[in-house]
């Protein structure tokens, strides 16, 4: 006993450690089976009671592959003609007619975009050097040129796609090309449409923009409310305000009135009512867009509930509210919701200058760290030469002020310019978490898509085959387990009992390790499993057929044990690595599937060896100490 | 409960009839690929056309399948897509245009009038990303035979090493042939070469080369006790001593390989079916041709060193 001490602590944690990676998985199993059971208002309270709870299980159980769980499926299509646009010079009505009359007919045919292209200005005997390259090229070149560059803005745009996936997190996503310019992108176990789309797909442009000074936009601001306090409006499409029919109403009739907010908040307790309408009477801007001001002043922000947005960029639209706003204001949203207050999501809105300061092609490289010192979340951020240069302009003309940081209209960060910032190295602290660090170091690296992407697919996939084939997988590996393990009894008794034991705990650890290393189980897997099964079987018999050579040459019970272990153990121990050798090539060149069966193959051979060598072997020291008689066959 | 007592098999004896009839499988199994036509290369390899129809109510999947069988597209992969009203189909079928969309619409609404199918996304998936993913497995398969070849060959004589790999090449060979032969000759049997498939072959390498090792080191360790002993005789000697072990480990991944084939769905048929073939050619192949070729290569280069001392002119006037 003493001497297997050691081994028996180790076998201890291996377990314990085993069940603690284990048990989110039982718990996520048993919130899904709970939350399935209600119906209605019942399931949404008990959502509602232990959603930290069920967030966290969820997070770090075992996730399966789309094949087993369904995920998410987004078709991206790069829209070439959209970048055939952008690119050609001297446009006129000709060329307009011209790209729309493409644009018309490759809905319809097959062929290639350019030829198309080549096709449709030869018909119209216009030559493509008008528009592109210069003019003394021949069509054909012109032709070519571009097409290369279609081709490189595909490629670019897969890589970005790609790296972009990659950094959100997902575990075995597929990103594959397909047809000239589609790019199919599989998130296996993901939901948050509207997260993946921004991250796929609305990242046109990434801009620098100086904030607007905040005791400038407060003067701005307050000349808006006071103007829709004389002179109040009610949206015309507020169907979120007031059910009232009288709404509907066009805009003349109903600015003259307050009615529409009047009844939106009749049922509201009277009071509160009252001094709510009062409010909302002398602030009508302020009553949808709040701003907050603490000891140090007011920074300048205004919060405003998802739903309201639509409506603070109409009245911001609206054309005796524009002759107030200076003409180098803009207004952009938070890419993300700031805070979440009385169930309603609020987003930022910032005043920036209207003209970008620098735009995002001059990032080099963003990294999101915890800083050491202070135990914060920071993102750096590198640029070019030529950005670095102008950085340092641009900061240190604005010490102390804010410089947004917004990516297709949306601002993801707007940091205070403390210092001059010379050499292109710049630090963004102040993020709440390492989340939303994370976020704003995809959004720097992002920088600009080089073509147009389009969502032109995008569907949660249901599992594969259907359900009835992962029963059948399911149901068949456990029975090809079952028998191994009665075989092993029958065959080796005592020691085969033992050893499915091991087998037993094999199974526990792959699983455990899987959960703690947030692999992802498909199908292939689990074939993998079974395969790491038959080679932990392999190693029990390669010891127990040692073992009874050694016994029938008359050494005693536990000489044998020794002798056959030890013997065993080379053969062992190279079998193992040549097929773990396997494990690590096929990780290394399968697609996604493939590499699930590699990784459980590969997790699944360290923990046969484990179970074969060590925790077997103590089983029987401990059994022969006492006296007892093992049988192997 | 014991299979086996002492055995005393003449393995090696035996072992030029064996090559023969090794040599004849490979050769059928070979020549029947071209005579097939090719091998059955699966989506992911080819590209092919994917159409999700929704249904008003659930259709059964089984009914759907046969409907793409009658329809001229065998072997559709068919999943529910989001819902089970509605049903992706994916064809190897890549026709120009919509044909292949079209014929299938239309075999949609003939099949199920009642249930009111319609196409909500029709799909096209390329050739290209197929030829990458091919070269990406054939690189897999390589990479992995030469770095069995180097391991075995470091950890026991570089022959050794390429003793093993031979096997694994035979292996490999005869699973593609059986397949190749078996594919299509019943409704069972559709056997397509795909990402999973690969994975199977590199699993039966893997278990082959298990299989070889663990004989290698018994005849390293034979070789340690027996010194004087003749390498076909301790050969024989360590392949009978391991049989049982062989018989064993082989006839228990075997049980598992079978239930998969049998009761594992159409999923995990063919890597059942690669799995089952190649744990029966890995085994034999061990003992057949990795042992063998380590004992005739090692017999011929006796030959030759006998032959100079044999010969009575000394070669001292040759230059190297």
């Amino acid at each position: 006993m003493k001497k297997n001490r050691g081994k028996l602590i180790l076998i201890g944690i291996t377990v314990l450690l085993s069940f603690y990676f284990l048990y989110p998985t039982y718990k996520d199993y048993k919130f899904t089976k709970e939350l399935r059971s209600l119906v209605g208002d019942d399931s949404l309270k008990y959502l509602e009671q232990n959603e930290t709870d069920i967030r966290d299980a969820r997070m770090k159980r075992i996730k399966l592959g789309l094949d087993l769980q369904g995920g998410m499926r987004v078709v991206l299509e790069v829209n070439v003609l959209k970048l055939l646009e952008d690119v050609a010079k001297n446009k006129d009505s000709l060329f307009e007619s011209i790209m729309n009359e493409v644009k018309a007919e490759a809905f319809s045919t097959d062929q290639d975009l350019m030829t198309l292209v080549k096709t449709k200005f030869k018909t119209k005997e216009v030559r493509i050097s008008r528009y592109y390259g210069s003019i003394r090229d021949s069509d054909d070149d012109i032709i070519n040129k571009l097409s290369d560059e279609s081709i490189n803005a595909i490629d670019r745009a897969m890589e970005i796609v790609r790296n972009r996936v990659d950094q959100y997190g997902v575990s075995e996503p597929s990103i594959q090309k397909s047809g000239g310019n589609r790019i199919i992108v599989e998130l296996p176990g993901v939901s948050k449409e509207a997260e993946v789309r921004q991250l796929l797909q609305g990242t046109a442009l990434l801009e620098f923009k100086l904030l607007i000074d905040p005791e400038i936009a407060l003067k701005v601001y307050q000349s808006i409310d006071k103007t829709l306090a004389g002179n109040p409006i009610v949206d015309s499409t507020a169907a979120d305000t007031s059910k009232q029919a009288a709404v509907k109403k066009d805009v003349a009739k109903a600015d003259t009135s307050l009615s529409a907010i009047d009844t939106a908040l009749a049922e509201l307790p009277e009071d509160q009512m009252k001094a709510r309408e009062q409010a909302e009477k002398e602030h009508p801007f302020f009553a949808l867009a709040n701003s907050f001001s603490d000891e140090k002043g007011w920074n300048g922000e205004l919060y405003t509930a998802e739903e309201s947005r639509a409506k603070v960029m109409r009245i911001l639209n609206k054309p005796d509210i524009k002759r107030l706003i200076p003409s180098e204001m803009a207004f952009v949203w938070s890419g993300k919701h700031k805070f979440i207050s009385e169930g309603k999501k609020f987003y930022t809105l910032y005043a920036v200058k209207k003209t970008a300061e620098l735009t995002g092609g001059v990032i080099v490289n963003a990294r999101a760290t915890i800083d050491p010192t202070y135990n914060q979340p920071i993102v750096t951020m590198e640029m070019n030469n030529e950005g670095s240069r102008d950085w340092a302009r641009i900061t240190g003309a604005n010490v102390n002020k804010r410089i947004a940081i917004i990516m297709d209209n949306g601002c993801f960060s707007a940091p205070v310019v403390r210092s001059k910032i010379t050499g292109g190295n710049s630090q963004i602290e102040g993020m709440e978490n390492i989340e939303e660090a994370k976020l704003l170091e995809i959004v720097l690296k992002a920088g600009a898509l080089p073509a147009p992407v389009d969502i032109i697919q995008q569907t949660s996939v249901g599992p594969s085959l259907g359900e009835d084939s992962i029963r059948q997988g399911v149901y068949s590996s456990m029975l090809a387990f079952g028998l191994t393990i009665f075989f092993m009894i029958i065959y080796y008794r005592t020691g085969g009992t033992m050893a499915d034991l091991a087998l037993l705990l094999n199974l526990l650890f792959v699983l455990a390790v899987l959960a703690g290393f947030k692999g992802t189980l498909t199908l292939p897997g689990i074939a993998g499993i079974i395969l790491t099964m038959a080679v932990a079987v392999d190693a029990n018999v390669l010891i127990f057929e040692r073992i009874r050579e050694e016994s029938v040459t008359g050494k005693t019970l536990s000489a044998a044990i020794d002798v056959g272990y030890s013997k065993a153990f080379t053969a062992i121990f190279d079998s193992n690595l040549t097929t773990f050798i396997t494990g690590v090539i096929l990780y290394q060149f399968g697609a996604g599937p493939i590499q699930g069966f590699a990784l459980t193959l590969m997790i699944g051979i360290v923990a046969s060896m484990f179970s074969a060598i060590v925790i077997t072997r103590v089983i029987f020291d401990i059994m022969t100490e006492r006296g007892k008689v093992i049988h192997f066959g | 409960m014991r299979f086996f007592g002492k055995t005393n098999i003449d393995f090696m004896g035996k072992r030029k009839t064996w090559y023969t009839i090794s040599l004849v499988g490979i050769i059928i199994g070979m020549l029947s690929i071209p005579i097939k036509g090719g091998l059955d290369y699966g989506l992911d390899f080819t590209g092919g056309t994917e159409i999700i129809v929704q249904f008003q109510t659930a259709p059964d999947i089984g009914d759907v399948r046969t409907m793409m069988d009658k329809a001229g597209f065998p072997k559709s992969e068919l999943k529910t897509f989001g819902d089970p009203n509605k049903i992706l189909i994916r064809t190897q079928a890549f026709g120009e245009g919509t044909v292949v969309g079209d014929k299938i619409r239309t075999a949609l609404t003939q099949t199920f009038p009642t249930l009111n199918p319609h196409v909500i996304e029709e799909q096209k998936i390329g050739a290209k990303v197929g030829a990458e993913l091919r070269k990406d497995a054939f690189l897999a398969i390589i990479f992995s035979l030469i770095a069995m070849l180097i391991y075995v060959g470091f950890r026991f004589k570089f022959i050794y090493g390429v003793g093993a790999v031979t096997a694994l090449f035979h292996d490999v060979l005869m699973t593609l042939g059986v397949i190749s032969i078996v594919d299509g000759l019943t409704p069972y049997t559709n056997f397509e070469i795909d990402q999973n498939m690969i994975a199977a072959f590199l699993t039966l390498v893997g278990l082959s080369v298990n299989d070889t090792v663990v004989i290698f080191d018994r005849m390293r360790e034979n070789q340690k006790i027996h010194r004087s002993m003749g390498l076909m005789e301790l050969m024989n000697k360590s392949l009978n001593e391991t049989l049982s072990r062989t018989i064993i480990t082989s006839g228990t991944i075997f049980i598992v390989t079978v239930v998969l084939f049998l009761f594992g769905g159409e999923v995990n048929r063919g890597f059942a079916f690669a799995m089952t073939f190649g744990i029966i050619t890995g085994t034999y192949s061990s003992i057949y041709i990795a042992s063998a070729v380590v004992l005739d290569y090692t017999n011929y280069k006796q030959r030759r060193k006998l032959k100079p001392a044999a010969a009575e002119k000394p070669s001292y006037e040759t230059l190297h």
